[in-house]
């Protein structure tokens, strides 16, 4: 997550800086002057449903994500986000009067989630994702205020943003909104339906899906105009997971629903970023927000999974035999002589999601880093893989890793050691 | 037989093994409990999970590491060194034990293990983090964090680990040159 | 090949059954010894001031990696085998609700294709039928439903080791081997076993019942729809009806209670789990068919039954075997390797192997799918306190233990589940209705804790729970009920010795984990504030044993002052070697040199008994005591946690002969005090540095004792027999002319470099066959406190803390106790927080768990640096040392969930507590 935020916050810093000028225009419809401190202490006292519901979209909307930190309490903040101009902290948004949100008002928060603006009139920052909370209902922020209101609420203060001048102007952002805030984020697929339209609020709004899977321009804002096509966040590419993209690499709409609300398919896990966010959000989504989800994906009328092709070609059969020495040696005794894994134990490579991303970058760093054990459900818990990098050079993992696109995800024998290389 | 072989050549606690004809896909465990009758190394989980397994695998003089061999193919150790649990005490000629290793001599004095199943394991990983701390070693108050960082990935279901992760403690502060005494 | 050479025979002594000779060698042990060359048990190493061990003795092999394990064991370690070694693996049913149509193994290669399968038809053909303790289809016919997931199909053999592991690979896993019809439903069976234990105590805790298990008898019912039907209830009628009426009257009192009564009614469930145990089961056998022999290495907790079953087995087959090798192993099971049938399946595999030793070693994935599981239980309780006094009343309790596919130990499990349901309080009143059900779950066996575990972790779950509603201190309302001696339990037996239980507790209330638990917390939660922060405590008494222990015992004392010790009792990893050659020191000065384990062979004491001489009325057994050779048991099993107790007591039984008879008349006539007036006192006598002393004497080493004793003729040798029925028996024996009445039923001795003479016993007294209802003698009693963060998002558990209190007796081995501590805890942490089966289709059965899914406790999980441990000092030197190994690890279990409780003030009741159920409740 931190390196996530990282490679953010460096185009934003760009940003901010360009922006600088349109910051002086803006001040003078500045809203700052509306700006509260101090006031009231908030006593809410909603109604069960409306708390539960709000739980629910708090853990849709992944707030725990960044604002409890490792060990922290939870939604307490203090989340750090490094960058090379500084650190930004997640804030503490339990109900305590002094360091949370207990003197916010509903529509303070609204504010906040739909304009990315804090109660005292600062501009938050959009590793805050109210570019995708923008389309939130009100009745919804609404339930999740009056969910986090009833929290315990936690002491603990807020650490202070530390960005260096000029990125420590908040002010910056109210340009940046200028351009790139908008109402509505584009649809990521073709459809009509209610189940669709339902998918689409769930994924784009609430899961801010595109935060991670959508590129990001030199303004570090959300390409919009190629929403989902994938994005490299730290050690990871978040895939492209357009209905093209998708079915490209075998996914259907039913895949989806499992692997969202599961973290595991019949031809992978989640892991990395990923996996946090099934574990903390998405597996807690409902049967029906789960299937809707998946509708909105790939469309009212997915295109069909493409096949893996029966057998690697010949010809590339003696180029992977290097790294096909090194699967049995290194990787055989987990997944299998054939790749065909251990059923609630060890994923399969054959067919494995990860190996047939065109981009080896995925495949290439979970071997070198490894994968510790993983929970999914109490069930559920695959094993740990163990890192290879430094059983293996440059050389060897490139044959591998070819030897597993060519054998197992239909992709090509494309990887190089510089490849790796970079990677380490 | 059609199964296709390679050839394993290695050493193991001191004397050079093959080339032995290995069937590809063979875990070392098999090759060390079928090929090599030795069974000290003693299989658990055949995941890499549990570590009753493991042996030393002698990267160079300065470098040692622990290796699953249940989860690790044979031809991986191809013209490596590795020690088994059977070569840490020394032996005569006859291959009698001599004399323990102080981290062997540690886990028998503390009681550290009822059954004994797993402390081959626990034996080979302890080994090597007390080589490693005679390389370089580390600070006194941070000698529980670093033995229980070393031990944490080994099972055992008799003692508790109390009486293992004692024992390697006592071991690392009663030895010189394990411990600084400051940071 | 040479087979056995004669002279190498004549070592081995044969036991017939059914026909068939069959021989006991122990890996390690002398009778191997002398067949292999040596085992792997050293000599001890002792501290010779203090007769404390140095380490155990059979440490060195363990930390070397010598071959200890039955699974190290290979046909080229058998010196006298074919050196071939051929392997074994075992097709299995992953479903249960619908009939088996066979396999299909096409999809192997050709040279993949076994040597030898094995199914149904072939053992019908041979007759080769599994013991009847263990049940039916020991192969599943095709066409018929399997009883349980997992159960065997066909057993698949390999003459060669990488045709069978390059098969495995291929077939493990792939659900399209087996075949089956069409779905149906799963066998719906009666429970293995029910019974109700009712109690109406008198006016008041001494005196006599109205109505109890020891004094009328336990409730048995009939079945109906696969449940148990209870008696009619009838005041003046038969132990069943009348005891209904007793029960009924107490459902009465709860459903209307009088106004000062706290009615607490609650359900709690306790989970199915594995005792991962490290080495998997395994069995290794050859059949040699010119000679008429099977030979037979297994790993076993109990060597003695596989002997009988597996050469009644044998004898009523068609092989046409004439003798049998048995060599049992040292091994480890926490029970899941008593009576188990691994070892069956061994046997059959070796008889089909063609003349080549076939090795059945599971990986863990079968072991999981076929190793004696933890009974799952679901408790249904109900206490009754009086509000103004806080005194316990009634407790009732329905509790139901799912015993799976075979009957195995599930009855006496449950039932010692059920017996000690009532934990360490009293109750004038209890009706407490137990079954042990039949399901497809994976058989279950005698897990650690022995059904006690269950039982009492809900029982002490519910006492901290009405605690709370009384607003008393948990402690102190535990102290108003605690047994004390004298005092009767649910069976209404009064348990033996004193009762330490309230000492137990008051310990527990002094210490500063509980008496600075709220200040602890408030600054705990002050400092973290995502942490809810606990401390809660347990307590527990467990019996031990199985009311019918027997063992042999033979305690040598060689010229050179070399001890030597045989015993029955088998080593399985916590120690027994070490621990009964310490048991000697008592007597003899210092621990045995020499120690051979699992010795099945008692030509020094012809010892008999009789076909169900168990199950005889007392009339009966009176006529059978008669024959002074009888006896109702020969040998039990090291399980149960029998070991520090009834073996030590044959053990020191031989060894105090042996000084009485031998070592004290050689000090004596030393000293030149014999037949003296002023000879000092055998009771002065003392073991110092190794020198036997009495006041004013000089010390005198055991070397000059024992050669002494030799040249006088004294007794050098004693080989003893004892049965236990939760009491001794005791029998009086002539020795030198004097009638000593010993807790003995069978005796030799040797005098001298002489042979062994047997003396016959004269007025035995064994327990009544009745006492068996009692199900008591003595307990050990336990408690633990558990100190614990939650933390709030991620709903993890730390343990920061935890500190047991034992009270065991006198100690063996110190070390051992307190390795044993530490590792019942570490077991009881695992059942608190990870440890988890699902019992049917999603769970074991069906080949696919592994440590990955069932999450043991590691080191950091344990509170490893931290942890602490009491133990009581005994209450006099001649305490016998009590078992505490599975006593020790249960309080922790239901510490750890009080204290959750204290944390963030939800009480759990079903386990284990995991995140995600601490994250539901937290909200």
């Amino acid at each position: 997550m931190k390196e996530r935020r990282f490679r953010k916050l460096i185009p934003w810093a760009i940003g901010i800086a360009v922006l600088g000028f349109i910051a002086v225009g803006a001040f003078f419809s500045s809203n700052l002057l509306r700006g509260k401190t101090g006031g009231p202490v908030q006593v809410v006292n909603a109604p069960a449903d409306i708390v539960a519901r709000g739980k629910y979209l708090a853990e849709a909307a992944d707030c725990a994500a960044c604002h409890t930190a490792p060990g922290g309490a939870p939604f307490a903040g203090g989340l750090a986000m490094q960058s090379g101009f500084g650190t930004i902290y997640a804030t503490n948004i339990t109900p305590d009067p002094d360091n949370g949100i207990g003197r916010w008002t509903a529509d303070d928060f609204w504010r906040a989630l739909h304009d990315g603006v804090r109660r005292d009139g600062q501009q938050l920052y959009p590793a805050m994702p109210y570019t995708s909370y923008r389309g939130m209902t009100r009745a919804d922020a609404d339930a999740i205020y009056a969910y986090l209101m009833q929290l315990r609420p936690a002491k603990i203060p807020n650490r202070t943003t530390d960005l260096r001048f000029p990125f420590n102007i908040r002010l910056g952002m109210r340009g940046w909104n200028l351009l790139f805030l908008t109402d509505t984020l584009p649809a990521v697929s073709v459809g009509h339906t209610p189940a669709w339209e339902r998918g689409r609020y769930v994924v784009d709004v609430l899961g801010h899906c595109g935060e991670c899977h959508t590129p990001r321009g030199l303004l570090g804002q959300m390409e919009l105009s190629q929403p989902m096509t994938g994005s490299t966040l730290g050690r990871f590419e978040a895939p492209d997971i357009t209905p093209d993209g998708l079915a490209g690499r075998g996914w259907t709409q039913a895949a989806l629903r499992e692997f969202l609300g599961s973290g595991l398919v019949e031809d992978g896990s989640a892991f990395s970023d990923m996996h946090l966010v099934v574990m903390r959000s998405t597996r807690h989504l409902t049967a029906n927000d789960l299937s809707k989800a998946a509708t909105y994906l790939m469309g009212d009328r997915p295109p069909p999974p493409a096949a893996l092709p029966d057998a690697p070609p010949p010809a590339e059969a003696t180029t992977t035999a290097a790294g096909r020495v090194t699967y049995v040696a290194l990787c055989s005794g987990c997944h299998g002589l054939n790749g065909e894994g251990i059923p609630n134990t060890v994923v399969p490579m054959q067919g494995n999601t990860t190996l047939r991303l065109v981009n080896p970058r995925n495949l290439v760093v979970s071997m070198l880093d490894g994968i510790a054990a993983q929970s999914f459900s109490y069930l559920q818990r695959m094993q740990a893989m163990p890192p290879l990098a430094d059983k293996l050079n440059d050389a060897q993992a490139a044959q591998l890793a070819n030897y597993l696109r060519v054998s197992f995800g239909g992709q090509k024998p494309d990887v190089t050691p510089d490849i790796v290389r970079g990677l380490r | 037989m059609s199964l296709p072989t390679r050839p394993l050549t290695l050493t193991i606690n001191g004397t050079q093994h093959g080339p032995i004809d290995v069937p590809e896909g063979m875990m070392m465990i098999d090759v060390l409990h079928e090929m090599l009758g030795l069974t000290g190394s003693r299989f658990g989980c055949g995941q890499g999970i549990c570590h009753a397994c493991v042996v030393i695998w002698d990267r160079d003089e300065r470098h040692s590491e622990t290796v699953p061999t249940c989860i690790t193919g044979a031809d991986f150790f191809d013209g490596k060194r590795i020690r088994t649990i059977e070569g840490i005490a020394q032996r005569d000629q006859k291959g009698e034990v001599t004399a323990l290793s102080p981290v062997q001599q540690a886990f028998l004095d503390q009681f550290s293990f009822q059954c004994g199943y797993c402390t081959p394991g626990f034996v080979n990983a302890a080994t090597v983090l007390i080589e490693r701390l005679g390389r370089a070693p580390i600070a006194r108050q941070d000698v529980e964090a670093t033995v229980a960082a070393a031990l944490e990935s080994h099972i055992c279901r008799c003692t508790g680990y109390v009486r293992y992760y004692a024992a390697v403690r006592d071991l690392i502060l009663a030895t010189p040159g394990l411990t600084r005494d400051s940071v | 090949m040479d087979g056995l050479r004669p002279s190498r025979r004549q070592v081995l002594r044969a036991s017939l059954i059914g026909g068939i000779a069959v021989y006991l060698a122990p890996l390690g042990g002398r009778a191997y010894a002398a067949l292999f060359g040596d085992g792997g048990l050293s000599r001890p190493a002792w501290n010779s001031r203090d007769s404390t061990l140095k380490y155990r003795i059979d440490g060195i092999s363990k930390v070397t990696g010598e071959k200890v394990f039955a699974r190290d064991i290979r046909a080229r370690d058998m010196p006298h085998w074919p050196q071939q070694q051929g392997h074994a693996l075992v097709l299995r049913v992953t479903k249960a609700d619908r009939p088996y149509a066979g396999f299909d193994l096409s999809l192997l290669d050709p040279d993949l294709t076994p040597d030898r399968v094995v199914t149904a038809a072939d053992l019908a053909r041979d007759r080769l039928v599994f013991p009847a303790f263990y049940g039916d289809d020991m192969l599943l016919p095709e066409g018929q439903i399997p009883a349980y997931l997992g159960q065997a199909v066909a057993i698949l053999i390999y003459k060669d080791f990488v045709r069978f592991r390059f098969a495995k690979y291929k077939l493990q896993f792939n659900n399209t081997i087996v075949r089956y019809n069409e779905p149906g439903a799963p066998l719906e069976r009666d429970p293995w076993g029910s019974s109700r234990f009712v109690r109406v105590a008198g006016p008041d805790p001494a005196a006599e019942d109205v109505f109890s298990p020891v004094k009328q008898g336990s409730i048995s019912p009939t079945y109906r729809n696969h449940q148990p039907v209870w008696p009619e209830p009838a005041r003046d009628g038969e132990v069943g009806p009348q005891g209904m009426y007793f029960a009924n009257a107490i459902a009465q009192e709860l459903a209307e209670p009088p106004p000062d009564w706290l009615v607490l009614r609650r359900d709690y469930a306790t989970q199915s789990g594995d005792t991962a145990a490290l080495e998997p089961d395994n069995a290794n056998g050859w059949y040699d068919r010119d000679r008429e022999e099977l030979h037979l290495v297994v790993a076993s907790q109990s060597p003695q039954e596989i002997a009988e079953n597996a050469a009644s087995m044998l004898a009523a087959s068609k092989i046409g075997l004439k003798r049998l090798f048995l060599h049992p192993c040292f091994t480890v099971g926490y029970g899941s390797k008593d009576h188990y049938n691994t070892p069956y399946y061994g046997l059959v595999a070796a008889i089909y192997g063609d003349g080549v030793p076939i090795r059945l070693a599971n990986d863990r994935f079968e072991q999981f799918q076929t190793s004696l599981k933890r009974h799952q239980f679901d408790m249904h309780y109900a206490m009754a306190v009086d509000r103004k006094t806080g005194v316990m009343q009634t407790f009732q309790a329905e509790i139901i233990a799912n015993g799976g596919g075979r009957a195995n130990c599930s009855v006496d499990l449950t039932m010692a589940g059920a017996t000690q349901a009532q934990s360490i309080y009293y109750f004038p009143k209890s009706d407490i209705a137990a079954t042990a059900i039949a399901s497809r779950a994976v058989d279950c066996g005698a897990a650690r804790g022995f059904g006690a575990v269950e039982t009492i972790t809900a029982t002490e779950l519910m006492v901290d729970e009405i605690a709370s509603e009384l607003g008393l201190d948990p402690i102190e309302f535990r102290l108003r009920n605690v047994m004390k001696t004298g005092m009767r339990t649910t069976q209404g037996a009064i348990p033996d010795g004193i009762s330490r239980a309230e000492a137990v507790l008051q310990r527990a209330q002094a210490h500063p984990l509980w008496t600075q638990r709220p200040a602890r917390k408030f600054a705990y939660q002050a400092a973290h504030p995502g942490k809810y922060y606990g401390v809660g405590f347990a307590a527990c008494h467990r019996r031990f044993g199985i009311g019918l222990e027997a063992s042999f015992a033979k305690v040598e004392l060689a010229p050179d002052g070399t001890i030597s010790l045989a015993h029955t009792a088998a080593e399985i990893g916590t120690g027994t070697s070490s621990a009964q050659a310490v048991a000697c020191g008592r007597w003899l000065g210092r621990p045995a040199d020499l120690v051979e384990l699992a010795v099945t062979d008692w030509p020094e004491l012809p010892v008999e008994t009789s076909a169900g001489s168990l199950n005889v009325d007392e009339s009966e057994q009176n006529r059978l005591a008669a024959n002074p050779r009888w006896t109702p048991n020969l040998a039990t099993a090291s399980s149960g946690s029998n070991s520090s107790y009834y073996f030590t007591h044959t053990t020191r039984a031989a060894a105090r002969l042996v000084f009485q008879h031998g070592l004290w008349p050689a000090a004596l006539a030393i000293w030149g005090k014999s037949s003296n007036s002023s000879a000092p006192s055998i009771d002065s006598a003392r073991w110092s540095d190794g020198a036997l002393t009495a006041p004013d004497m000089k010390g005198l080493d055991v070397r000059e004792l024992a050669a002494h004793a030799h040249a006088s003729g004294f007794v050098t040798g004693a080989t003893v027999h004892a049965f236990n029925r939760w009491r001794w028996a005791e029998a009086d024996f002539e020795i030198d002319g004097r009638t000593e009445r010993l807790p003995l039923d069978g005796l030799s001795l040797r005098n001298g470099e002489g042979g062994y003479t047997v003396l016959d016993r004269r007025n035995v007294f064994y327990p009544s066959p009745r006492s068996m209802d009692a199900m008591v003698s003595t307990y050990t009693i336990t408690a633990a406190l558990a100190e614990l963060t939650v933390d709030a998002a991620t709903g993890q558990v730390a343990l920061l803390n935890h500190h047991n209190i034992v009270e065991c007796g006198n100690l063996l081995v110190p070390e051992l106790v307190s390795g044993q501590i530490q590792g019942g805890a570490a077991t009881g942490i695992g059942l608190a927080l990870s440890e988890y089966l699902p019992l049917y289709e999603e769970g074991p059965g069906d080949g696919t768990w592994n440590f990955n899914r069932y999450v043991l406790p590691r080191g950091n999980d344990v509170a490893v640096w931290t942890q602490t441990a009491d133990v009581l000092p005994p209450l006099s030197e001649d305490e016998p040392p009590k078992s505490m190994a599975e006593a020790a690890g249960i309080p922790i279990t239901a510490a750890i969930v009080n204290a959750i409780a204290h944390a963030i003030e939800h009480r759990f009741r079903t386990l284990p507590v995991t995140p995600d159920k601490i994250l539901a409740v937290l909200g």
